[in-house]
């Protein structure tokens, strides 16, 4: 095979895969949504940012175009995230992906989304793992990392529960260990004790042992749960029968459990949002949305995907339905060009492409709602 | 196109189009070398980076999963602090390699499932042995050892695992030696068939080249070697196949040809004529002295008489009839020579302008001889052209030898990939050796056009030296005419006083025959007369002398004239 040819097939072959890209096409203008939509996790997100392109394309839609969603359900699993990820990346119509929602689906996807002749800008609105910060030029994300959700949940058990011992229960996988590690070294930086830090799984048969264990060493001022909701809700149930009753401690990964009602009740979670937080954007915002969804309240996926339909939205209106030119322009939003007032807060991207402006929150579970544990400025 | 056949028309053109040739040949090859050989060696060494991390990675792996197993075990009957801990760090390691396996980007779709299932393998026998040293710390013994036996599974295929990632990187080293000898082949065939086309081109230019300078060279060589042989003789040159400086200096020597024909030829015919008036002019000369000589007898006879009338009055009338008829012949006499000397006079002026005519002539010849120095230079500057071209290709080949040797080591750092590599270097080796060659022998051919160039030079100096002898010869030629001329106003100045003398004479004549009495004062009057007439008739013989002389020296010009211009072939 020629050198030549070996450089033009695949320019050939690109162009006739991209005809968006070197032709140009009307119709949509698609972009991919990608989570675990079959759990209630991923139901949020994906209802905001139907509740965003609706409110778009009410608006007459962009550049003459209407916008649609192209969703794809993760499972939030890694191999299937990937799987989705070259479907959306093959998909020349998809000019940016939102998504996914867990950090082991993103991470995999990510890799996908930056590789190739045409690489598709992604935003995750609650992909939180430190490893994600800078894996490549087209990977974004609108959430804090669990350092800063690891570093806020200590600075709360020390500052404003006065915690000495500290038990941890963490999910065995990328985020449960992101949270933990960063919350261990801060605390035990602090003076604080930890008197368990164990691994669990969804299949645990029991949770029970565990904290057996840690009411036979003495008990703990507080537990911290650094996982998921399934294996949460289990842990809560857990320290009923067992008979302890510590403050309890959440990373992000639970949000929603406030949903169990009395089971959560009191129970301090870190939040890149929560519904109640102030702000005239935010406040519309929940009310549409209850509006829409039978008063249903948003969680900070919802209120992430909703930001990033709206933030891409502006990339479109000022640069095209271009990947590399919607890459270029959210790189710059907060640097280039203003930062974006969304609902969640101020977004503006760093050259990892996380937004460090970002605060994490503590709300509490109160009579089935997370609100804001934070003081009132 | 047509601007590429024009430029195929010069010799400055053959050479850039030549030197763009072998460019286009060199430099494909030179390209394809350099990126073969970093494609090459930074395929390699990505490939051997990534296995080794790789295969690195999951020993590593297999070494912790192990050493984890060991401690969960053990501390399930020991139950020290100390094993817990081991066993949390060995979990730990182990969680951190995964990650490290799962992060690198490159793996393969197998290999990237297989660290999915590690990861997943490596939380539940964490998990699972946890929960294990949870039910025996809390009494719950038997439940324990069941828990125990349920995490053996995924612990045994975490092993597993990771001994597969090994095995296939095994089957992954293979693939991309294969891929890179494939990668070479493709290469080394490009490679070559380029080879083959620039060694065909380059033979092809360089002959063609050779033979665009050699042939017209030897033509224009061999003309201007037989106009310095004085063979002036129209020698047509071919035209059409020469590069245009060459048909430019072929054109500018047929002229000169032309030119020297024309003017050789019509010195001769002015040295015939020369020396033809030469002759005339000899011829005339004597009949003047003659009739000079004859003017002296004479004025002789004349005084003679007069002094006899002096003595003897009674023969008076009788010699005074005599004398009268004496100056009546004297007086034709002096109007021959008159005309005579108007004749000679009318074809001195004429010779005059015909050598004028000669020596314009003469200055165009000079300028065409000039102006074929000029075109040679221009041919010295040209073959200097070559020869920095010539270095260029030396220059290019030696890079290109050098570049050959950096190849082939680098081919030999390659090893037994790298051999085919080593053949192509080979070759582009033995190329740069070849362009060499023939850089030398375009050197070579260049140093035979500059000697034949230089013959040319010489001969169009000695044809400059012979055009300004001819042009001395002819401004000598013109000097005679006008010193000639001079004489001739004198002897037409004498014949004048003769020609009154003579008149003068008759008048006295017819006086005394008019009054015989008064005879003996006229007689003393008559013989000075005579005498006057004597020295005037002398003087003119001088000058006649005088004449001839010149006549003498004008003859042989015209015959060193003749000589000049015998060596020419016209």
């Amino acid at each position: 095979m020629s050198l030549a040819s070996r450089l033009i097939v695949p320019v050939l072959l690109a162009c006739g895969a991209f005809s968006a890209g070197c032709g140009g096409q009307r119709g949509d203008i698609r972009l991919g949504l990608a989570g675990p939509f079959a759990e209630p996790r991923g139901r949020s997100m994906r209802l905001a940012a139907e509740l965003a392109v609706r409110e778009i394309n009410a608006a007459g839609g962009l550049r003459g175009r209407s916008l649609e969603l192209v969703v794809l359900d993760d499972r939030a699993d890694a191999v299937r995230a990937v799987s989705v990820a070259r479907q959306l990346s093959d998909d020349p119509s998809v000019v940016a992906v939102i998504g996914h929602l867990t950090s082991g689906a993103t991470l995999a996807a990510s890799a996908v989304y930056n590789m190739g002749l045409h690489p598709v800008p992604m935003i995750s609105p609650s992909a939180s793992s430190p490893l994600l910060s800078g894996a490549g030029p087209y990977t974004f994300r609108i959430c804090p990392t669990d350092r800063a959700h690891g570093t806020r949940l200590a600075q709360w058990a020390v500052d404003r529960l006065h915690a000495q011992r500290v038990a941890i229960l963490f999910l065995n996988d990328e985020y449960g260990r992101g949270v933990r590690g960063v919350f261990a070294q801060q605390f035990t930086g602090r003076g604080g004790r930890l008197v368990a830090d164990d691994p669990y799984l969804d299949e645990l048969p029991s949770f029970e042992p565990y904290l057996e264990r840690i009411r036979r060493r003495g008990g703990t001022d507080a537990l911290l749960i650094a996982g998921t909701r399934p294996g949460a809700e289990r842990i809560l149930e857990a320290l009923r029968t067992v008979g302890l009753r510590p403050a309890v401690l959440a990373g992000d990964g639970v949000a929603g459990i406030e949903a169990t009602g009395l089971l959560a009740e009191g129970a301090f979670v870190s939040a890149a949002y929560l519904p109640d937080q102030p702000g005239q954007a935010n406040a519309e915002f929940v009310r549409t949305y209850r509006a829409a969804y039978n008063g249903q309240e948003p969680d900070h996926r919802g209120a992430g995907a909703y930001d990033i339909v709206h933030l891409l939205a502006r990339a479109i209106r000022a640069v095209g339905p271009d990947r590399a030119k919607l890459r270029d322009y959210l790189a710059g939003v907060g640097s280039a060009t203003a930062a974006y007032d969304g609902v969640t807060g101020r977004i503006a991207f760093d050259a990892q492409g996380d937004v460090p402006g970002k605060k994490v929150v503590i709300g509490v579970a109160r009579g089935g709602r997370l609100v804001s544990a934070e003081d009132r400025p | 196109m047509s601007g590429f056949f024009a430029a195929l028309n010069t010799i400055r053109g053959r050479i850039v189009i030549a030197g763009a040739a072998v460019a286009a040949g060199l430099i494909p090859i030179a390209v394809i070398g350099i990126g073969a050989l970093s494609t090459i060696s930074s395929t390699i060494g990505t490939e051997l980076a990534l296995l080794q991390r790789v295969s690195g990675l999951s020993s590593a792996l297999a070494a912790d999963v192990s050493d984890e197993i060991r401690s969960a075990e053990q501390y399930l009957t020991a139950r020290d602090p100390e094993t817990e801990q081991r066993f949390r760090e060995a979990a730990t390691a182990v969680y951190e390699l995964q990650r490290t396996l799962a992060g690198i980007a490159e793996l393969d779709p197998a290999e990237r499932r297989a660290a999915t299932r590690i990861g997943t393998l490596r939380a539940q026998a964490e998990v699972r042995y946890e929960y294990a040293h949870a039910l025996s710390d809390i009494g719950r013994t038997s439940e324990a050892a069941a828990a125990a036996a349920n995490a053996r599974e995924p612990a045994d295929r975490l092993v597993q695992e990771a001994r597969t990632i090994s095995a296939a990187q095994a089957v992954r080293s293979q693939a991309a030696g294969e891929r890179l000898a494939a990668a070479a082949d493709g290469r080394l065939q490009v490679v070559l068939a380029v080879l083959v086309v620039t060694a065909l081109i380059g033979s092809g230019i360089a002959v063609a080249l050779y033979r665009s300078i050699d042939r017209p060279l030897r033509q224009v060589v061999d003309v201007a070697h037989r106009f310095g042989e004085g063979d002036l003789r129209p020698m047509p040159i071919k035209t059409a196949a020469m590069p245009s400086e060459f048909a430019d200096l072929s054109l500018a020597i047929e002229r000169v040809g032309s030119q020297l024909r024309t003017m050789v030829g019509g010195l001769i015919a002015e040295s015939d004529r020369m020396s033809a008036a030469a002759g005339d002019l000899s011829a005339v000369s004597e009949q003047l002295a003659a009739s000079a000589s004859e003017v002296t007898t004479s004025m002789m006879e004349v005084t003679g008489g007069a002094e006899r009338q002096a003595a003897g009055l009674d023969r008076g009338m009788s010699q005074m009839e005599r004398l009268a008829a004496a100056a009546t012949a004297n007086a034709e006499l002096a109007r021959l020579v008159a005309r005579q000397g108007a004749e000679i006079h009318r074809l001195a002026a004429i010779h005059q302008r015909d050598i004028a005519g000669a020596a314009t002539t003469l200055g165009e010849v000079q300028a065409v001889v000039e102006h074929s120095a000029t075109q040679v230079e221009h041919l010295e500057r040209l073959s200097v052209a070559i020869d920095d071209f010539v270095d260029l290709i030396k220059r290019i080949s030696s890079q290109t030898n050098l570049l050959a040797l950096n190849a082939a080591i680098e081919a030999a750092r390659a090893g037994e990939r790298g051999s085919g590599f080593a053949v192509v270097a080979e070759e582009v080796r033995e190329l740069a050796d070849s362009s060499q060659q023939a850089a030398e022998e375009v050197t070579a051919t260049i140093r035979t056009v500059r000697q034949q160039t230089a013959e040319v030079a010489n001969t169009m100096a000695v044809g400059r030296t012979k055009v300004s002898g001819i042009g001395h010869v002819a401004t000598g030629a013109a000097k005679a005419l006008n010193q000639m001329l001079t004489g001739i106003q004198q002897i037409e100045q004498a014949a004048q006083g003769v020609t009154t003398e003579a008149e003068t004479t008759l008048a006295a004549a017819h006086e005394v025959s008019a009054v015989l009495r008064s005879v003996s004062e006229a007689a003393t009057q008559h013989a000075a007369a005579a005498e006057q007439v004597t020295a005037a008739a002398e003087e003119q013989g001088a000058s006649t002398e005088e004449m001839a002389a010149q006549a003498n020296e004008l003859s042989q010009v015209a015959e060193r004239l003749r000589k000049l211009v015998e060596g020419f072939t016209v």
